[in-house]
């Protein structure tokens, strides 16, 4: 909050006696050099492969290559809604997008204050780093203990349900329970380390203003309802707003390793645009319709991100990324 | 504020767009002349990279024999041999990405037109089409042998030759399931032999009740996700599968039988046979033959089977014959490993396609005359054939007095396979028989010669380039409802075939039926019938 005020202010400051940009170049040039790799890597990543989108509307083949191949408009994009399932897909892909940020961000902030709570240091330290540790666990590792938990024949957890005379379930045939478990594997992940932010926050909270509630009596929980949260709020707005630029985007590795490319029974709640684009591309090998998919994504992402960039300046221009 | 924004993103896409096109502006390949003398000029040496399939092999056979065959190959044409592999995680991605990419290195392709994508690829420009002068003059060898049985005109793809068919090649792929013949006699099934499909189910259920913790068939849906439909529907219906034009990875257009192959059909929509099949894999999956959660299951079935957890495993004949055979045999005494092929009960088996496998030159290889030098002597070199094909005589293997071909004391085939996977121009002529082979391979390949019928559909081009976006939408039905019919999954089966129809008919599949059909009367019309 505070540098995007500076920022502000500078830039009010500035804008009557503008510098020259060569200028401002040579005065800024370290901090210029600081950002230039992450300038380059966009632009090269992200900017660099923009003309391949054009693969979405052709027929491609790769000897006549990208722009040589015959121009089919939106051939490409009718398999989609063909196939049905557009719909279904993007709603899957938002929900589960929309579950992942605000129930994350609320556990993280949560689990932020306690940690702050704790006074105990070395309890302190070992339980953040407990909670660090999922965030290491590759998503294949993740899909083989969940197989080995969850499956009917030899998973511990039905052989503690037989163990306990009860009818075994069978979670694989078991759509609904799903968005569940997939939900729990991504904040069980992401929790620990999304909260390091907001940890952070806090600790960046003027201890004065702490100190002076506490003399004035204020409660442990009077604390945190009115100075904690409050300053946390700016942090959760940008926090949120970044994350929504990716609402279109799934968490491909998790849901690929949970659920597989061929239990087609837990698809209707589980299948993203990612998994489905993978399968139709391994299926099919089908470059343009791929793309098409991707193309898609990306436009419907960008629209929301304005969209919702549009809300939040409606509300409270300063919380507006843009 | 906004506008700047909006031109700092102009001015970024611009120069992310600049930046592109310059380094769009690649060189093109410089063609060479073919030599018209009819003698090469070998004078530069050169090397010749071969895209084979299969798990690059880590035991240093494979590179110690590649230095004996270069040493053969650069005094005979001047050029060394090189492999590339495409190993089997995601091989059919990684393959058509490979050929997609244009690689400029790659001059030999190992192809198919049933499982190796090898019209798509023509179609798409990846193979040189090559001329017959061009064939006499660099691979004269392979060029009499595949013109004295007229195969030229299955590699055609509009009057050009486009790849070279491993045409004098005999194997048996067609697939059924491997199964122990002991426990099948102890089930009660006559002799122990799987004579019909449903006698699947008496065996299974014999393991079931009498062999604990041995998983009938312990297969993994990851793996294999259309399960024993496709046998079903071979062993029960005279269609006959027509290769190359799989939707996703089912093999899912078929010619009505072997005396009406031109009309297309799929027993998937207009056969009763597949509500019977779906019926069955619902009794076979309450039953448990397979793991509940086979659908998320990726074990490895023959290791399984190998080990005598798993009562079966599905793959081809050759597979049997080759390996699953003599390999029970040593890990299971006493199992007589068999196999119940599909169309056992109706003798629907047909031949292996004369382009099951084949060699294509790449449409950006550098040097496409020596590439076919090196492959005329790969295939019809006796030195070479061996080389490329068993390894080093006396370390590798060994011919035994009758000429067969043996290995030498202490070799192990899991450790010691030589793994060059030469499968794009083997030769009757130079093949050895193998001693660890099943010595009942004869036996099992006369057989099936007196009832097999030749593959009708090998020089079929199938153009699906206006269909494209039906199969597409086809697939991703087929993907949603074939693994669940296949493992019984559905509770009520009918119900879930007559949903998956419906939305193949939205999908297009009348459209796609039509193109294909189309095709179909193009390619009778030029086989004259």
């Amino acid at each position: 909050m505070s540098l995007k005020a500076t920022l502000k202010n500078q830039k009010v400051q500035a804008s009557p006696h503008r510098k020259p940009i060569g200028r401002v170049i040579r005065d800024n040039r370290i901090l210029m050099l600081m950002c230039l790799p992450a300038v380059l890597f966009f632009i090269i990543f992200f900017y660099c492969p923009l003309p391949g989108v054009y693969i979405a509307f052709t027929n491609y083949n790769f000897r006549d290559g990208i722009f040589g191949s015959p121009f089919v408009g939106f051939k490409n994009f009718e398999f989609l809604i063909k196939s049905g399932q557009l719909w279904a897909l993007t709603r899957n892909t938002v929900l589960y997008n929309l579950a992942f940020i605000l129930l994350g961000n609320v556990l993280q902030i949560i689990l932020a204050i306690m940690v702050n709570e704790i006074r105990c240091s070395w309890f302190k330290k070992v339980s953040q780093t407990i909670m660090f540790l999922p965030y290491f666990i590759s998503a294949v590792l993740i899909g083989v203990l969940a197989f080995n938990i969850l499956n009917y024949d030899t998973g511990a957890l039905n052989a503690l349900i037989r163990s306990a005379g009860a009818n075994p379930v069978k979670i694989y045939s078991m759509a609904g329970i799903w968005p569940f478990i997939i939900i729990l594997c991504n904040i069980w992940q992401q929790t620990g380390y999304g909260s390091i932010v907001y940890f952070a926050s806090i600790c960046g909270i003027d201890s004065q203003i702490i100190e002076a509630a506490e003399v004035d009596g204020a409660t442990s929980w009077q604390r945190i309802r009115y100075i904690i949260l409050p300053s946390l709020k700016p942090t959760f707005i940008i926090l949120m707003l970044f994350a929504l630029g990716g609402i279109m985007k799934g968490n491909f590795g998790l849901f690929y390793n949970l659920i597989g490319p061929a239990n087609s029974q837990l698809f209707p709640n589980t299948d993203i645009i990612e998994t489905f684009v993978f399968r139709t591309m391994m299926n099919q090998n089908n470059f343009a319709t791929s793309s098409a998919v991707g193309l898609y994504q990306s436009v419907f992402g960008f629209i929301l991100v304005m969209f919702s960039n549009w809300v939040v300046r409606k509300i409270d221009p300063d919380y507006a990324l843009f | 504020m906004r506008k700047l924004a909006v031109k700092k993103i102009t001015a970024a896409l611009l120069a992310g767009v600049m930046v592109m096109s310059l380094a769009g502006c690649g060189g093109k390949q410089k063609s060479t002349a073919i030599g018209a003398d009819g003698t090469a000029d070998t004078s530069k040496h050169e090397v010749i990279n071969m895209l084979v399939l299969g798990d690059k092999p880590s035991n240093g056979r494979c590179e110690a024999m590649l230095e004996k065959l270069n040493a053969v190959l650069k005094e005979k044409v001047n050029a060394e041999l090189k492999l590339t592999y495409v190993e089997w995680a995601d091989w059919q991605t990684q393959y058509n990405v490979q050929l997609l990419s244009g690689d400029k290195s790659l001059d030999i392709i190992t192809t198919a037109t049933d499982w190796l994508y090898a019209w798509e690829n023509t179609q798409k420009g990846a193979f040189m089409p090559l001329s017959e002068d061009l064939l006499k003059v660099y691979a004269p060898k392979t060029y009499q042998q595949v013109s004295s049985m007229d195969d030229w005109k299955y590699c055609k793809y509009q009057d050009q030759i486009y790849f070279i068919p491993e045409d004098h090649y005999t194997q048996y792929t067609n697939h059924g399931l491997f199964y122990r013949g002991d426990w099948a006699k102890e089930s009660g099934i006559e002799n122990g032999d799987i004579k019909e499909f449903e006698q699947i189910g008496t065996y299974f259920q014999w393991i079931k009740d009498h062999k604990e913790g041995v998983i009938p068939w312990d297969i993994g849906g990851k793996i294999n996700p259309g399960g024993l439909l496709g046998g079903y529907l071979n062993s029960k219906t005279d269609n006959i599968v027509i290769p190359s034009v799989n939707v996703g990875n089912y093999e899912f257009w078929m010619g009505v039988s072997k005396d009406d192959p031109f009309t297309v059909t799929s027993p998937y929509m207009e056969s009763d046979t597949i509500y019977d099949a779906a019926e069955l894999m619902k009794k076979w999956n309450d039953a448990g033959f397979w793991r509940e959660d086979v659908l998320n299951y990726d074990g490895d079935c023959r290791e399984a089977m190998y080990a005598g957890t798993s009562g079966a495993d599905e793959h081809h004949s050759q597979t049997y014959y080759s390996k699953i055979r003599p390999s029970m045999d040593r890990k299971q005494p006493g199992s007589d490993a068999k196999m119940y092929w599909w169309g056992t009960e109706n003798n629907n088996v047909s031949k292996p396609l004369k382009t099951h496998g084949a060699a294509a030159i790449s449409a950006n290889s550098q040097h496409p005359e020596r590439a076919l030098m090196v492959y005329d002597l790969l295939r019809n070199d006796e030195t070479c054939y061996r080389l490329i094909n068993y390894g080093i005589e006396g370390v590798d293997y060994t011919i035994t007095s009758d000429g067969k071909l043996d290995h030498p004391e202490g070799w192990d085939k899991s450790k010691d396979s030589l793994d060059s996977n030469y499968w794009c121009g083997r030769n009757d002529d130079l093949e050895l028989q193998d001693v660890q082979w099943w010595d009942g391979t004869k036996g099992m390949i006369d057989m099936y010669n007196t009832f097999a019928y030749d593959n009708p559909y090998t020089g079929l081009v199938v153009d699906k380039n206006s269909v494209e976006a039906e199969m597409s939408a086809m697939a991703s039905v087929l993907s949603e409802y074939i693994p669940q019919l296949a493992y019984g999954k559905y509770p009520d089966p009918k119900k879930a075939v007559d949903e998956m129809r419906e939305k193949l008919k939205e999908a297009g599949y009348d459209k796609v039926k039509e193109s294909i059909q189309q095709n179909m009367d193009t390619y009778k019309a030029a086989l004259g019938k």
